[in-house]
C-alpha cells in the first residue's frame, strides 16, 4: 500500500525525471554552436567580475545577528497565544485574563525592546558609510567660476 | 500508544543525533561543527515533538522544542562571534591549527 | 512539607537579577565609570536579601517550574556570595580602555539568574534555559579579552564543548520525556519507582538518564569529561576563571544534586556505580595531572576538577546527610578559590615587564601565571602570603580551615552508604593534592625572589580578609554553617 509520503516520493521521482527528460530532449535536437558571447552567464548583460565566492563585509554578519535573535524570540508568542485565546480562561476571570496575558505579553516584547534599543544607541546598527575622499587640486581657477558654469548648464528641473 | 510509530520517529531522531554527533567529533572546521551541533539539536526537537503526541492535553513537549530553537539561535550568533573574533587573529577557524592553548 | 502555589512575582531574585543587569547595561552609557562597581555590588547585595525573606518556608512557582525551599536558598547564597566577591575583586576593570565593565556586570547578573534556575528547577525545561543562560554567559565572559588570542580561542572551545553537552543532555531529556511523559521531576521520579517495581523494559528512561548525566558532568569538568577545562580555565582572564571554578561548578552539583535525589533516588542501585567511576576517575585525573603543571592557574584548573570529584563522593553517598555537605563544601571551594585567584591577579598585574626576555606577548601572559611569580610574596605582603596560604590550606582539606569540614561531610556522606573503596582513594588523593598546594605556599615563604610591595586597593583588602577570616571561622566552627540546613 502506498502511504501518503509514497505518493509524494513518486511525485518527486516524476519531476525529476520530466526535467532531465525535456534537457536530454533539447540537447538532441538543438545546434550546438557556441561563441564566448553566448558563453558568458549573461548573455548581452553585465560582465560578471571577479569570484562568486567573495567574501561580505563583516558588517552583514552583525545586522544579521541581531535579527536572527530578535525574529527568533517571537516564536515564544506562539505558545502564548494559545493561552492567550483559551475561552474558559476567559470566561473565569471574567476577562480579566485577557489584560493579564497581554500585560505579560508587553513586558516579554519591552524587554526584548530594551535589548534592541541598547544595540541601537551602542550604534551595532549604523552602517559604516564609505567617506570619500574628495580630491584636492591645486589650480589657479576659483571655485566660483566652476560654480557659475555648474549654474549656467544646469539641467532644467522638473516641475 | 502506537508502538510503531514511536519507534520510527526515534530511530530517525537517533540517525539525525548520531549524524550530528559523527559531525563534531571528526569535522575541524569551527563552523562545521556548529553545524554538527544544530543537527543534535534538531533531532532533539523531532523526539520532543514526537513524543508530545502522548501528551495532547499539554503539549509540553512542543514547548520544550520552541524554547530549544531560540536558545539555539542565542547560542548560534555568539558562536559565530566568537568565530569571526577568532578569525580576525589567526586568519584560520580550524580547529587543530589552533593550538596556542597546548601545554 | 506543604507545597503553597503562588504563581507571580514571587522569584523575586530571578526578577531582580534581571532587572538590575538590564539597568546596569544602561548605567554604561554615563561617562563615568565608577559608578558601575558600587551599583552592581549592591544589586547583589538587595537580591541576597531578597533570597532570604522566605526563610524556613517552601515554594513552588509558576505552576512546578521552581521550588524555592531552604536549601534551594543556601545555594543560591553561596553563589550570589561568590558573585560578590568575585565582583569585588573587579575594580582594574574601570581602568582598563578596551574593557566594557557594564557589559560584563550585565552579563555576570543573567548568568546568575541561570545559576538560580539550575539550582530550584522542578521542571526540566527550567533546567536546561538555567544551564543554556549561565553557559552562554560563561561563553562571552570567556572571550572577553578580546585582544588576547588565548581568549578567543579558549571562548571558542568552550562554547564548541559545552554545546556538544547540551546537545547530549537534551537528547537525554527527550528520551526521559519519552518514557515518563513528563518534564516535572516528581513525575519522573514516580516514574521511576513504579517501573522498578513493575518490572519490564525501562531502556528509553535508563538511556534518558545516562545522557541527562553526561550533560551535566560535562557542565562541572567531571572525567572523563573534562579534557576542555585547563584551556578553558586557563585561556579566560583570570577573573572569570574565578567565577567559572566556583559558581558554574556550585549551581551544576546543586542542579545534579536534585536531579539525582528527586528523579533518580528510586533507581540509585543502577547509577551509582557509574557515578562512582566517574568519581574515581576524575579524583586520579585531576589530583595527578595537577602535579605536573608549571602554570599555577592551570593547576587551579586541575584542583577544581579534583574538587569536583569529592562533590562526586556526596553524590554517590546520596542521602539526606549529603545535601548540606555539598552546600558546605561549595561554599568552602568558593571562597579559597576566589581568595587564591585574587592574590593570583594581583601578583600576575604586579610583575615586573620581562617582554624583553620571554618576547612576545604571549610567553609574557604564561609566565606571569607560574608559580615562580610567588618566589618570595610573603616577604613583602605578609597579607597576601597570609591568605594565599589560608587558601590554599582550605584546598588541600587542612584541619581548622573550612575545607577540611567540607571533605569530612562529604566523606562521611558517603561512608554511611559503605562506599568505603571509594573514600581510601579520596583520601590518597588528598595526600597528592597537599603536595601542589604547598608548592605555592614554600615559594611565598621559603623561596628568594625580588617581590616588590604590591599596593591592594582598600576594598580589595577587606574582601581578600573577609574571605579568609570567613574560611578559618568556618573551620573552627562548622557548627554555624550547619545549624542553617
Amino acid at each position: 500500500m502506498l502511504s501518503q509520503f509514497g505518493i509524494m516520493f513518486l511525485f518527486i521521482l516524476t519531476a525529476f525525471a520530466f526535467i532531465g527528460g525535456i534537457l536530454l530532449f533539447g540537447k538532441l535536437l538543438r545546434p550546438d554552436r557556441p561563441t564566448e558571447e553566448k558563453l558568458t552567464t549573461y548573455e548581452s548583460g553585465e560582465e560578471p567580475v571577479g569570484n562568486a565566492g567573495v567574501q561580505f563585509n563583516p558588517r552583514f554578519y552583525v545586522v544579521a545577528l541581531v535579527f536572527v535573535l530578535f525574529d527568533v524570540e517571537l516564536v515564544l508568542l506562539f505558545p502564548w497565544a494559545t493561552v492567550f485565546g483559551q475561552p474558559t480562561l476567559i470566561a473565569e476571570t471574567g476577562g480579566l485574563w485577557g489584560w493579564f496575558a497581554l500585560t505579560e505579553a508587553v513586558v516579554f516584547v519591552v524587554i526584548l525592546a530594551l535589548g534592541l534599543a541598547y544595540a541601537w544607541a551602542k550604534g551595532y546598527l549604523d552602517w559604516e558609510k564609505p567617506q570619500p575622499q574628495l580630491p584636492t587640486v591645486a589650480t589657479k581657477v576659483p571655485t566660483t567660476l566652476y560654480e557659475q558654469v555648474n549654474e549656467r548648464y544646469k539641467r532644467p528641473t522638473t516641475p | 500508544m502506537n508502538p510503531s510509530l514511536s519507534y520510527s520517529l526515534l530511530f530517525v531522531a537517533a540517525a539525525l543525533f548520531s549524524i550530528g554527533l559523527a559531525v563534531v567529533i571528526t569535522k575541524r572546521h569551527a563552523v562545521v561543527v556548529l553545524m554538527g551541533i544544530e543537527l543534535m539539536l534538531n533531532a532533539v526537537n523531532l523526539n520532543l515533538v514526537a513524543f508530545s503526541q502522548y501528551d495532547p492535553s499539554r503539549l509540553q513537549g512542543q514547548v520544550f522544542s520552541l524554547f530549544v530553537m531560540i536558545v539555539a539561535a542565542a547560542e548560534a550568533a555568539v558562536a559565530l562571534a566568537l568565530i569571526i573574533q577568532v578569525y580576525r587573529h589567526v586568519k584560520t577557524v580550524v580547529l587543530d591549527e589552533l593550538t596556542d592553548l597546548k601545554q | 512539607m506543604t507545597f503553597q502555589t503562588y504563581d507571580c512575582l514571587q522569584m523575586l531574585p530571578i526578577i531582580l537579577l534581571s532587572l538590575s543587569g538590564i539597568a546596569l547595561l544602561f548605567l554604561g552609557f554615563q561617562k563615568s565609570r565608577a559608578l558601575l562597581l558600587p551599583a552592581t555590588l549592591l544589586f547583589l547585595v538587595i537580591a541576597f536579601v531578597a533570597n532570604f525573606l522566605d526563610w524556613g518556608k517552601t515554594y513552588m512557582y509558576f505552576r512546578d517550574m521552581l521550588l524555592v525551599n531552604n536549601l534551594a536558598m543556601i545555594f543560591t547564597g553561596v553563589v550570589l556570595l561568590s558573585t560578590f566577591m568575585v565582583v569585588s575583586l573587579s575594580g582594574s576593570l574601570a581602568d582598563d580602555e578596551d574593557a566594557q565593565p557594564a557589559e560584563y556586570y550585565a552579563i555576570l547578573l543573567f548568568s546568575l539568574v541561570g545559576a538560580i534556575m539550575m539550582i530550584g528547577f522542578e521542571n526540566l525545561i527550567m533546567l536546561f534555559v538555567g544551564v543554556e543562560i549561565l553557559s552562554v554567559a560563561m561563553y562571552i565572559l570567556t572571550g572577553s579579552d578580546k585582544r588576547n588570542l588565548r581568549s578567543n580561542e579558549a571562548a571558542l572551545k568552550y562554547f564548541l564543548m559545552g554545546a556538544f553537552a547540551t546537545g547530549i543532555l537534551l537528547f537525554g531529556i527527550a528520551l526521559l520525556y519519552g518514557a515518563t511523559g513528563s518534564f516535572v521531576l516528581s513525575g519522573i521520579g514516580n516514574y521511576a519507582h513504579s517501573a522498578t517495581n513493575a518490572g519490564g523494559s525501562m531502556l528509553l528512561f535508563y538511556v534518558g538518564m545516562f545522557m541527562l548525566l553526561i550533560g551535566m558532568l560535562f557542565k562541572v569538568s567531571a572525567a572523563p569529561f573534562h579534557f576542555w577545562t585547563p584551556d578553558v580555565y586557563d585561556g579566560a582572564p583570570s577573573l572569570f576563571t574565578a567565577y567559572m571554578s566556583t559558581v558554574v561548578k556550585t549551581a551544576g552539583f546543586a542542579a545534579l544534586l536534585r536531579i539525582l535525589s528527586v528523579s533518580f533516588s528510586g533507581v540509585y542501585d543502577f547509577w551509582w556505580v557509574a557515578m562512582a567511576v566517574v568519581t574515581v576517575l576524575t579524583l586520579l585525573i585531576g589530583n595527578i595531572t595537577a602535579v605536573y603543571q608549571a602554570s599555577f592557574k592551570r593547576m587551579m584548573a586541575y584542583s577544581s576538577i579534583s574538587h569536583a570529584g569529592y562533590l562526586l563522593i556526596g553524590l554517590v553517598g546520596l542521602s539526606q546527610a549529603s545535601k548540606p555537605a555539598i552546600a558546605f563544601y561549595s561554599l568552602a571551594y568558593s571562597l579559597s578559590t576566589i581568595a587564591a585567584f585574587g592574590v593570583l591577579m594581583l601578583v600576575a598585574r604586579n610583575r615586573p615587564l620581562n617582554a624583553a626576555v620571554f618576547g612576545d606577548q604571549t610567553t609574557l601572559a604564561r609566565t606571569d601565571e607560574h608559580y615562580d611569580a610567588f618566589n618570595g610574596l610573603a616577604r613583602k605582603n605578609p597579607l597576601l602570603g597570609f591568605v594565599m596560604a589560608v587558601s590554599m590550606l582550605s584546598l588541600a582539606g587542612i584541619p581548622l580551615t573550612a575545607g577540611f569540614w567540607g571533605k569530612f561531610m562529604v566523606f562521611s556522606a558517603a561512608a554511611d552508604r559503605g562506599a568505603v573503596w571509594l573514600l581510601v582513594v579520596a583520601v590518597l588523593m588528598s595526600a597528592v593534592g597537599i603536595y601542589y598546594y604547598f608548592r605555592v605556599v614554600i615559594a611565598m615563604y621559603f623561596r628568594e625572589g625580588q617581590t616588590d610591595t604590591i599596593r591592594v586597593a582598600p576594598f580589595y583588602r577587606i574582601v581578600l580578609i573577609a574571605a579568609t577570616v570567613l574560611t578559618l571561622a568556618l573551620g573552627l566552627l562548622p557548627n554555624l554553617f550547619q545549624g542553617l540546613i
